[in-house]
This record gives C-alpha cells, structure tokens and sequence, in this order.
C-alpha cells in the first residue's frame, strides 16, 4: 500500500511534466491540425537556456527559470515563422509541415552539437536532495515544485484559453480559422500565441528535465512521451492532453515500479499502439465530423 | 459603396473568375445567381480578402481594401460564409460575442446583442448551448447574428438558404429583408434565383466566371433565359425545341 502511494506519487509528478509538454503538441495540432515534431527541440533549448542561466549568468533559479521559458516562446514563434508559415501561406498539404518540423529538430539539434557540444552536462544542485518525509512517503522536494509548478502553469494555460477573448480566438480558431478571420480575428497572430504558449510551457519542462536527469542535445527526445500522452488523452484537446500524461506518468512509475523498469519506456509505446487500434480520438479527442 | 472592377481570380491554373466588375450601393439588396460552380463564392471570398486576384480590384467607400480579411472586417464588411461555418465547440452566445472581437464599446455591444437576440428569438432560448446542437436553420440565423454583430455596413451572404427545409428558407429570406431593414447594404449570393430575386433590387448573372447579365432584379425575373436556366419555368416566348 505504501509503495502503491509513493509510485503514485512519483508518476504525478512525472506526468504533470509531461503535461506541460503534451500541451504544446495538443495546442497546435487543435489549430494547425499536425503534430509539431519540433517541440523536442524547444524543449531541449529551454533545458540549455536554464543551464547556463545559472551557470554563465549565475542567475537566481527564478530569473534563470523566466529566462528559459521566454527564451523557448520567442524560438517557438520563430519556429513558426520560418518552418511553417511560409506553408500556411501557399495551403501546403499537412505532410509538407511534419516534414519542416521534422528539418527544424534536426537542424535545432545539431545547432546545439555543434556549438555547445554532445556533453551531459548536470544542473547545479538547487534543492536539497533528501526527500520531505511525509508520514511513511519520501517526496522528492524537485517532485514537489516540479508537480506544483506544473499544475500551477496548466491551470493558467486553461483559464487563459476558457476566459479571455484571445483565448475564446484560439477556440475558434481551432474549430475554422475561415470563419475566425471573418470576425475580425487576426488568425496570424492567434497562431503566433499558441506557439509561444506552448513554447513557454516548454521551456519550463525543459529546464525540469534537465534538473531531474542532466542536459544533452537528445533531450527532446523525451517529448515522443508528451506526444504519446497527447494522443492517447485525445490530440487537440487540453484536459486530454493533461489526463493522458498523469495517467501515462503513473502507469509508467507503477511499470517501473512492480514489473522492471526495462519496461518503462515500452509501456508508452504499448499504449500509444492500444489508443490507435481501440480508441483513436483518445481518451476526449474530437471525433471525425466534429472537425470537418 | 462596394465597386468591384475587373476581377480575376484563379486557383493554380484554373481560373474561376474572369473579369467579373459590379457595384452596390447603400442601403440596396443586390443578388448574384448563378449555377454550382459559377464563382460566387470565390467572389465573396475574394471581396474578403481570402483570395489574391490576379488582376482587378476592390473598392470600399472608394478606397481599395488592404489585403487581410481581419482588415476587411474592420474596415466593415461582414461575411456569412458558405456552410455557416458556426464555432460549434462555442455557446450560442460566444459565438455572437466573437462577433464584436474588434470592438470595444462594450455599450454598443450589448445593444447588438439585444438588437441579434430581438430578431432571432430561437438563439436567445439556446444561448448557452454549444453551437454544434443547433439545427441546420438555427445554425443559418447564428452565422447571421455573428455577423451582424461585427456592426458591418455591407453584408456578403453566401447561399443562406443551402440546405434548409422549403419552410425554414422563407424564413431565411424574411430575415434578409429584416438586416436590411436595420440600415444594412446586402450581398446576397444564391443558387435559389426565385427567391433571391423577389428579394433583391438589382441582380447579376454570373455564369462559369463571368457577368453575363445584370440590371433590376423584376427585369432579370422577367428575363426569358434567365427563367429557363434558373427558375425552371418555360418562358412564353420560349422555343418549343426539346
Ligand atoms: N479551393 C479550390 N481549389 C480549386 N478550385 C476551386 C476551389 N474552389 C473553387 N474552385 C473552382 O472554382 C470554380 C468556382 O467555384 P465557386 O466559387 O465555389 O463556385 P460557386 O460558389 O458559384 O458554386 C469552380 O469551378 C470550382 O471547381
Ligand atoms: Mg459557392
């Protein structure tokens, strides 16, 4: 029973940051309608942009934390502008934009190689490593913020896109962004928003990953999770987004925990096969003629 | 208040329209019919900024229209688009509040709203229900309302009476002439000539791209070609050749 409540909470706080990636994905696919594979590498700068915020600049983790995620929402809206609004522009077909966010990863990746090198590099220790006892639980304190800015942040993202008029824009711009346009929205700058939302919320996931384990070019690889939470919560939608990532975050630490954590990762792909075959809205996903 | 000079259009090599100019004034109801496939809506949709002409312009008030459909919007012209287009993830009365998007005299607002709601009770007794349960008509009269709400001075309606019931399209054409009556300019795109042209003032033909015919909509009803092609009814004079 005991471990049963430590794995949970060890997969919470695991899944709230995967939320803060799966998010992203789930906000540009609901209006864009493709999966932004460059979200990885976002993710990966905002870890680098943390890193040697406290590092370099020797920042306060707080500025070196605001730091991270302004600087990955100004690289998303880049992103945006020169991988895929050229093809909005000209109506290019879905395909043309996986693969100019498949070139933008490659391309943020090797940018990173090439000039900060392939090293692991750790995060100086900011939290104290030994766990808060909790009656018999040992929360890790990194867990603790980690859960608790997460859920901080999405609760924002999701009042934001319930009560404002951007936010109401973004909504319908996910449903028809014609139609959008015709109310006098500027459907450019809605797309920009959302970029740099989820570019933010990145960053933020990027400086934590990078805290939890270390920093490497490859650390964007981590989103193929997010995505998969993405999916298997419903592409497009954001309490999905959230759901399937704590629930992806929980099974997987319970996997880990009672099977062997040689099983970790494949549970993910496991599920994301499961979700195709049985379910391929996901769990709050639109259905087909919801989204003509 | 609207001029249209000269207009091409094309999508990739196809060209959809091929120097098609017409005007309307304040306060007039002019209709465009034509078949499926004539270019209506590519003229709407050109007139709001979704499409690039190749050759030809624009005019508003006598000033040319810049290029994004959110200016266009501002610079009032409202759009009732094909297919209605509601926000069906939306309430009813986000939908007509995304209307007023560019607006910021939230009295003026408020009135409007009052003033969509007076002539569409049905989307008063439904405000708070997603956009996506209304019926097909109830869905025609919320595209409307939206519209209306964006306070533009002319109207463009594409095809309102599209797959409405027989019953449900008289009310629809009622509603024109009720928009219009709150000093609004109206252009109104129909495959449903009879009812279009009871309706209208002035009418075009526009038949595979181009304006073939125009002048007041009783003539155009009147006319023998027009009523074979699109009002079904054998003109009098009309040859007997099968
Ligand atoms: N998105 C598009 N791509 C290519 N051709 C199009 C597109 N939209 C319309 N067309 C073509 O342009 C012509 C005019 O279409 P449209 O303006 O939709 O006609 P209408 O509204 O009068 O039915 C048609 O031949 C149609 O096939
Ligand atoms: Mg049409």
């Amino acid at each position: 029973m005991n471990q049963l409540l430590q794995q949970l909470v060890n997969g919470l706080s695991i899944g709230s940051v995967y939320a803060l990636m799966a998010v992203g994905y789930s906000l540009v696919y609901s209006i864009m309608n493709f999966s932004n594979f460059a979200h990885g590498g976002v993710i990966m700068l905002g870890a680098y942009f943390g890193f040697f915020g406290l590092t370099l600049l020797k920042l306060p983790f707080a500025a070196a934390f605001i730091l991270a995620s302004v600087g990955t929402a100004v690289l998303a809206t880049l992103i945006e502008r020169v991988a895929y609004k050229p093809l909005r522009d000209r109506k290019a077909p879905f395909l043309y934009f996986i693969i100019s966010a498949m070139g933008a990863s490659i391309l943020l990746e090797n940018v990173v190689i090439a000039t900060i090198g392939p090293t692991f590099r750790t995060y100086p220790e900011i939290f104290a490593r030994e766990p808060i006892a909790l009656g018999s639980l040992a929360i890790g304190r990194l867990d603790l913020i980690m859960f608790f800015v997460s859920a901080f942040c999405l609760a924002c993202l999701i009042l934001f896109i319930d009560k404002t008029r951007i936010g109401k824009a973004i909504q319908a711009s996910a449903y028809n962004m014609k139609a959008c346009a015709l109310m006098g929205v500027n459907t450019d700058l809605v797309v920009l928003i959302v970029f740099a939302l989820g570019g933010f919320l990145a960053g933020i996931a990027g400086v934590f990953f990078g805290m939890k384990y270390t920093v490497y070019p490859q650390i964007g690889n981590i989103t193929t999770k997010s995505f998969i939470a993405a999916v298997f919560g419903g592409l497009g939608s954001l309490p999905g987004a959230v759901i399937g990532s704590v629930l992806l975050g929980v099974i997987e630490t319970l996997v880990a925990g009672y099977l062997s954590s040689q099983f970790r990762d494949l549970i993910a792909f496991v599920i994301l096969i499961g979700v195709l075959i049985v379910r391929p809205t996901g769990i709050m996903g639109k259905t087909a003629e919801d989204k003509a | 208040m609207l001029s249209v000079r000269d207009l091409y259009v094309s999508y990739g090599g196809i060209r959809a329209l091929k120097g098609v100019s017409l005007e309307v004034n304040k306060g007039e109801i002019v209709t465009i019919i034509g078949a499926n496939g004539a270019g209506k809506s590519t003229l709407l949709n050109t007139i709001s900024g979704f499409l690039k002409p190749q050759k030809g312009e624009v005019l508003f008030n006598g000033l040319r229209l810049g290029r994004q459909p959110a200016k266009i919007v501002k610079a009032g012209i409202c759009h009732v688009p094909e297919g209605r287009l509601v926000f069906a993830n939306l309430t009813v009365h986000d939908n007509l509040v995304l209307g007023a998007y560019l607006r910021r005299d939230r009295k003026a607002i408020a009135e409007d709203l009052d003033k969509v709601y007076g002539l569409f009770p049905r989307l008063k007794e439904r405000m708070r229900q997603p956009a996506g349960t209304l019926s097909g008509g109830e869905q025609q009269m919320l595209a409307m309302g939206r519209a209306l709400m964006t306070n533009g001075d002319l109207v463009l309606m594409d095809e309102p009476s599209l797959g409405l019931a027989p019953l449900l399209v008289q009310t629809v054409f009622d509603i024109i002439e009720e928009i219009r009556g709150l000093g609004k300019t109206i252009l109104l795109v129909e495959q449903n000539a009879f009812k279009a042209l009871h309706v209208a003032d002035r009418a075009y033909v526009l038949e595979q791209g181009r304006i073939v015919k125009e002048g007041r909509a009783c003539d155009i009803a009147n006319d023998p070609a027009v009523r074979d092609a699109y009002l079904g009814t054998k003109s009098k004079g009309g040859g007997g050749v099968a």
